[in-house]
C-alpha cells in the first residue's frame, strides 16, 4: 500500500488554475523530493494534500484513504500529515516546548504527558534547553526545529516539508539538512519535500520529481534523473548541462546534453579555455569547441588559464527529445 | 539658507511646532480643565450632580459600551468573512462593509428614520417600522453600525498581519480543527488587535454626536454630547455654562481613561513579536455561501436601503405621499441649493483650509519625528484625535471665543486641533515605510540630496499627501458635533443647517442637503480610493 496517492490533481486558486493533472505516488517509508522553480507549483501540490485548499478535480489518498475526491473534503486535522513550514509558521504566543505539546493535546493527550513527550520531541531535534523560549528568542535554524519536532508531535503516516531550509544561511542549512535526512530515514514513514535547490533535493531524496508550471514533468530516482533528463530544462534544472552538435562529440544527430563531469582530457575535441573557476574541492572550465559551449570540472587547483588551447573527450552523453 | 547648523535649525522647526500644538490644543484644554476646576474640587462634582447630568454620564457610558461590543462581534465577523473566506475576493463586500465610515453618524441617523421610523419607508411598503428607533435602542444600533468599520479595518489588519494564514494552517495541520485553531491561535494572537479596536470604538461612540441627537433627544434620552449641546447651543444661562464645562471636562477624562485602559492591557498581555516572513497564499479558506450571504445581507439593511429611503425622501414632494416617480421631484434639490448655498460655500472652504494646514502640519511633525522622537510625538497625534469633539469645542471656545466669537476662523481652530492627527497618520506611515535604501540607492546612483527628494521621495510620499488631503477634507466638511457648538451668524456649516432644520421639521429639504452632503463625501472618497490605489502600485 503507498503512503500517497495522487490522481490527475487540478488546483485553480482564486479561479487561476495553479496544478494540472498531477499524478505522484509515495511509497511507505519513501522520501520525495519536489523539485522546481519557484511558482512552480510546489507549495500549492503540499497544500492541497494537507488538505489545506480544495482541488478542483482529482484525487488524493494518503495510506489508502481517500481524502480529496469528487465531493469529498477531508479537514486537516482529520488527515495524517506533519506539515514542516517555509516561513517556520510559529506561533509568536507559544513557547518552544508549547508549540510541540499542542498537536499532542489536540490528539487527546492530558497536559503533563504532553509537555514530557514535547521536551523529549525537543530532545531529539536537537534544542533540549530551548524549551522556554518563544519564537522571537530564537535563531532561524532552531525556530525551524521547533516546526520540525511540532510536526514528528503529530505521529502522522506523511510528512510534507515546504523548503523547510530555504530562510537559512549556508552553514545551518547543511546543518538542518542532516538532522530532516536523519528524522526522514528513523521514523519509516513517507516524506514529501519541496525545494529549489537540486543538490539538496538529490541528497536527500529516494525519488526527485521535477515540477514545471504545476505540471510533474520527470521523475525518478536521483541518479536517473540527473543521468538522464527529458529535457534541456530538465537537465539544467538537475545540475549544470550544456546542449551541444551531437555528431562532432561521436552521438547520433539531435540534441545532446553534457554534463561537466562527463568531460575529461584527452584527444578527441580541440577547444578554448573561456573561463576559468576554482571552487576549492574541484575546479570548473568553461571551453568553447566546435561542437558547441561546453563545461568540464576536474578535481583540484587550476590547471589551465583562460584562452589556453585545449583538447578533451567526451565520455558520456545524453541525446534530448525534442 | 539660514546660518544655522542642521541640528539647530531643527530645533528650531520643532520649537515652532510644539508652540503650533500649545496654541491649538493645549492651552484650550488648560482652559477647560482650569473652569471646570475653578473653584476647586467640589463645584467640579456638583455641576456633575446637577439636574439630568448623571442620567446623561451614564447613558454615554453605557451606550458606548454596548456599542463597542456590537461593533466589535460585527466588525471581528466581517473581519473573518472577507480575510478567511472565497468571500474575501469580492471588492464590494469590503467596500459595502467600509460604507458607513464615508457616511456622515448624522445623514445615517436621518437615513435610518427615513427607512425604519415611523412613516418611514418600510412603513409606507409593509406597515412596519422598527420600535424604539427613537430612544436608547436606535441610538445604540446606529451608532455600533457607524462605528463597525473601524473595528473591521483594525481587526483584519491584525489577521493579515498578526494571524496570518499559515499560523492557523499549522494549527490545522497539528489535529486542531477549526474551531480549535481559532480558539487557541487567531484569538490570542488578535487579542492587541481586538483591544486597540475595542478602545478605539469606545472612544467614537461616547464621541457620537449627530446620532443621539436626531435619534435620543426626540424621545428624551440624552447623553453627554448632546447635554452639552443643549445647554450650551440653547441657552444662555451662566448657570448653565458651568455645567457645560464640567461635563466636557468628564468626557475627557472617560475617553482618556479609556484610551489609557487599552493601551495598558495590550501592553501587560506582553509584546508578541512575529518572526519568519509573513507569507503563505491568502488562504481560499472555506467556501461556504452564508457568509457572503449574511454579510451582504448586513451591509443591504443597515446602509444601502437608509440610503436609498433618504434619496427617495429627497426626491418625493411631500411627506406622507408615496414615494414613485409619479411624486417626484427636483424641488426640493433647488430649495436646499437655496437655502445652504452659503454653508456650503462655508463647508467647503473650512474644509479645504482644514485639509491644506493640517497636511502640512501632520507632515511636518511626521517627518521630525523619524527616529528617536518617534515615541512621544507618534502618540501626540493619536491623543488629540482622541479628544471629544463636544469637549474640544467647548475648549477652544474658552480659549478664543471671545476675540474670534462667530467666525470661521474659531470653527476652523478646532477642525485643526482635532483633524491634524488625521493628516499626520498616513503621512507618518508613508515615510515609515520608505526605505532608506530606495534614497542610499539614488544617491549612490548620481543624485543629489534634492535630486533624490524629487526623484525618489516626493513620488514614493506624494499618495499618501493626497490620502491625508482628502482623508482630513472629508471629515471636515461633514463635521456636526463642533461646529453646531461653535457656529455664529453667517458662519453656519451644511452640517449645521442640516441639523437646524431638521429640528424645525423640514423632512424633505433636509433629505435634500443630507443627499448633497452624502454626494460630495462619497466623491471624496473615491477620491482616496484612488489615492490609495496609486499608493499600492507604486
Amino acid at each position: 500500500m503507498s503512503a500517497l496517492e495522487i490522481r490527475d490533481l487540478d488546483v485553480s486558486l482564486g479561479g487561476t488554475p495553479i496544478l494540472h493533472g498531477v499524478d505522484l505516488s509515495v511509497a511507505e517509508g519513501e522520501a520525495v523530493a519536489l523539485l522546481g522553480p519557484s511558482g512552480s507549483g510546489k507549495t500549492t501540490l503540499l497544500y492541497a494534500v494537507a488538505g489545506f485548499v480544495t482541488p478542483t478535480g482529482g484525487e488524493i489518498a494518503i495510506g489508502g484513504r481517500t481524502v480529496s475526491g469528487p465531493g469529498r473534503h477531508t479537514a486537516p486535522e482529520r488527515r495524517s500529515v506533519g506539515f514542516v513550514f517555509q516561513n517556520y509558521a510559529l506561533w509568536p504566543h507559544l513557547t518552544a516546548a508549547e508549540t510541540v505539546a499542542y498537536p499532542l493535546q489536540r490528539s487527546g493527550i492530558p497536559a503533563a504527558e504532553a509537555a514530557s513527550e514535547a521536551g523529549a520531541l525537543l530532545a531529539r531535534v536537537g534544542i533540549p534547553d530551548l524549551a522556554g523560549r518563544k519564537p522571537a528568542e530564537m535563531s532561524g535554524g532552531q525556530q525551524q526545529r521547533v516546526g520540525l519536532a511540532r510536526a514528528l508531535a503529530r505521529k502522522a503516516a506523511l510528512y510534507l516539508l515546504d523548503e523547510p531550509t530555504a530562510h537559512l544561511d549556508a552553514a545551518l542549512r547543511a546543518d538542518l539538512q542532516e538532522e530532516l535526512a536523519a528524522r526522514m530515514t528513523a521514523d519509516g514513514t513517507a516524506t514529501i519535500y519541496a525545494t529549489h535547490d537540486s543538490t539538496e533535493a538529490m541528497a536527500i531524496a529516494d525519488r526527485v520529481a521535477l515540477m514545471r508550471e504545476g505540471r510533474i514533468v520527470q521523475a525518478g530516482a536521483p541518479d536517473e534523473i540527473y543521468a538522464r533528463p527529458i529535457d534541456l530544462w530538465a537537465a539544467r534544472l538537475t545540475g549544470p548541462a550544456w546542449e551541444v552538435d551531437g555528431p562532432l562529440i561521436g552521438a547520433p544527430p539531435g540534441r545532446v546534453v553534457v554534463r561537466p563531469d562527463w568531460v575529461e582530457p584527452g584527444a578527441g575535441l580541440e577547444g578554448e579555455v573561456g573561463a576559468v573557476w576554482f571552487r576549492g574541492p574541484h575546479t570548473d572550465y568553461r571551453i568553447e569547441t566546435r561542437a558547441g559551449r561546453l563545461e568540464m570540472r576536474r578535481p583540484g587547483a587550476p590547471e589551465w588559464a583562460q584562452g589556453d588551447g585545449i583538447s578533451v573527450r567526451v565520455r558520456h552523453w545524453w541525446a534530448i527529445e525534442g | 539658507m539660514t546660518g544655522l547648523s542642521r541640528p539647530a535649525r531643527e530645533r528650531t522647526a520643532l520649537l515652532g511646532l510644539a508652540a503650533l500644538l500649545v496654541v491649538l490644543i493645549a492651552y484650550p484644554l488648560f482652559e477647560l480643565v482650569r473652569a471646570a476646576f475653578d473653584q476647586g474640587w467640589g463645584t467640579f462634582v456638583d455641576a456633575l450632580r446637577g439636574r439630568g447630568t448623571p442620567a446623561a454620564v451614564w447613558n454615554t457610558v453605557w451606550t458606548g459600551a454596548a456599542a463597542t461590543a456590537i461593533a466589535l462581534t460585527v466588525g471581528t465577523a466581517a473581519a473573518l468573512v472577507t480575510e478567511r473566506s472565497a468571500a474575501g475576493r469580492r471588492r464590494w463586500l469590503r467596500v459595502g462593509m467600509l460604507l458607513p465610515i464615508l457616511i456622515p453618524p448624522f445623514v445615517s441617523a436621518l437615513g435610518w428614520t427615513e427607512a425604519f421610523g415611523p412613516a418611514g419607508l418600510l412603513d409606507d411598503l409593509f406597515g412596519i417600522d422598527l420600535p424604539g428607533l427613537f430612544g436608547p435602542l436606535g441610538v445604540v444600533v446606529v451608532i455600533s453600525i457607524n462605528t463597525a468599520p473601524l473595528a473591521y479595518l483594525v481587526v483584519a489588519a491584525g489577521l493579515t498581519s498578526r494571524a496570518e494564514p499559515d499560523l492557523e494552517r499549522a494549527a490545522r495541520a497539528s489535529g486542531a480543527t477549526a474551531w480549535q485553531g481559532f480558539r487557541t491561535i487567531t484569538l490570542p494572537l488578535l487579542r492587541p488587535s481586538l483591544i486597540s479596536a475595542g478602545g478605539l470604538a469606545f472612544v467614537v461612540a461616547v464621541n457620537s454626536f449627530g446620532v443621539p441627537v436626531l435619534l435620543g433627544t426626540p424621545a428624551g434620552f440624552e447623553t453627554m454630547t448632546t447635554r452639552i449641546y443643549r445647554s450650551l447651543a440653547l441657552s444662555a444661562d451662566p448657570e448653565a455654562f458651568v455645567g457645560v464645562v464640567a461635563v466636557a471636562a468628564a468626557l475627557v477624562g472617560i475617553t482618556f481613561l479609556a484610551v489609557a485602559v487599552s493601551d495598558a492591557w495590550s501592553w501587560l498581555g506582553g509584546a508578541v513579536v512575529r518572526t519568519g516572513t509573513p507569507a503563505g497564499t491568502p488562504a481560499a479558506g472555506w467556501t461556504s455561501r452564508w457568509p457572503v450571504i449574511g454579510l451582504s445581507g448586513y451591509v443591504i439593511v443597515t446602509s444601502l436601503i437608509p440610503l436609498v429611503a433618504l434619496c427617495l425622501r429627497a426626491l418625493t414632494r411631500a411627506v406622507g405621499v408615496a414615494p414613485w416617480p409619479s411624486n417626484w421631484t427636483l424641488a426640493n434639490f433647488g430649495e436646499a441649493i437655496d437655502g445652504a448655498g452659503g454653508a456650503f460655500l462655508n463647508s467647503v472652504l473650512l474644509a479645504a483650509a482644514a485639509a491644506f494646514l493640517s497636511v502640512a502640519l501632520g507632515g511636518a511633525v511626521a517627518a521630525l519625528g523619524r527616529g528617536r522622537r518617534r515615541g512621544w510625538l507618534g502618540s501626540v497625534p493619536v491623543l488629540t484625535f482622541a479628544v471629544p469633539g463636544s469637549a474640544l469645542a467647548v475648549a477652544v471656545l474658552l480659549a478664543y471665543g471671545a476675540r474670534l466669537r462667530d467666525s470661521l476662523l474659531l470653527i476652523l481652530v478646532a477642525y485643526l486641533a482635532k483633524f491634524w492627527a488625521l493628516g499626520h497618520r498616513p503621512i507618518a506611515g508613508s515615510l515609515e515605510n520608505l526605505p532608506l535604501d530606495a534614497v542610499r540607492a539614488a544617491r549612490a546612483s548620481g543624485a543629489g540630496a534634492a535630486t533624490a527628494l524629487r526623484t525618489v521621495v516626493v513620488p514614493m510620499l506624494w499618495p499618501a499627501v493626497a490620502a491625508a488631503w482628502v482623508l482630513v477634507f472629508l471629515f471636515s466638511f461633514h463635521e456636526l458635533t463642533m461646529s453646531a457648538l461653535l457656529y455664529g451668524p453667517g458662519s453656519e456649516t451644511l452640517a449645521v443647517v442640516i441639523l437646524n432644520l431638521r429640528q424645525i421639521g423640514d423632512v424633505t429639504v433636509t433629505a435634500a442637503m443630507a443627499v448633497l452632503l452624502t454626494l460630495v463625501v462619497l466623491a471624496a472618497g473615491g477620491l482616496l480610493g484612488l489615492a490609495r490605489r496609486g499608493g499600492a502600485s507604486s
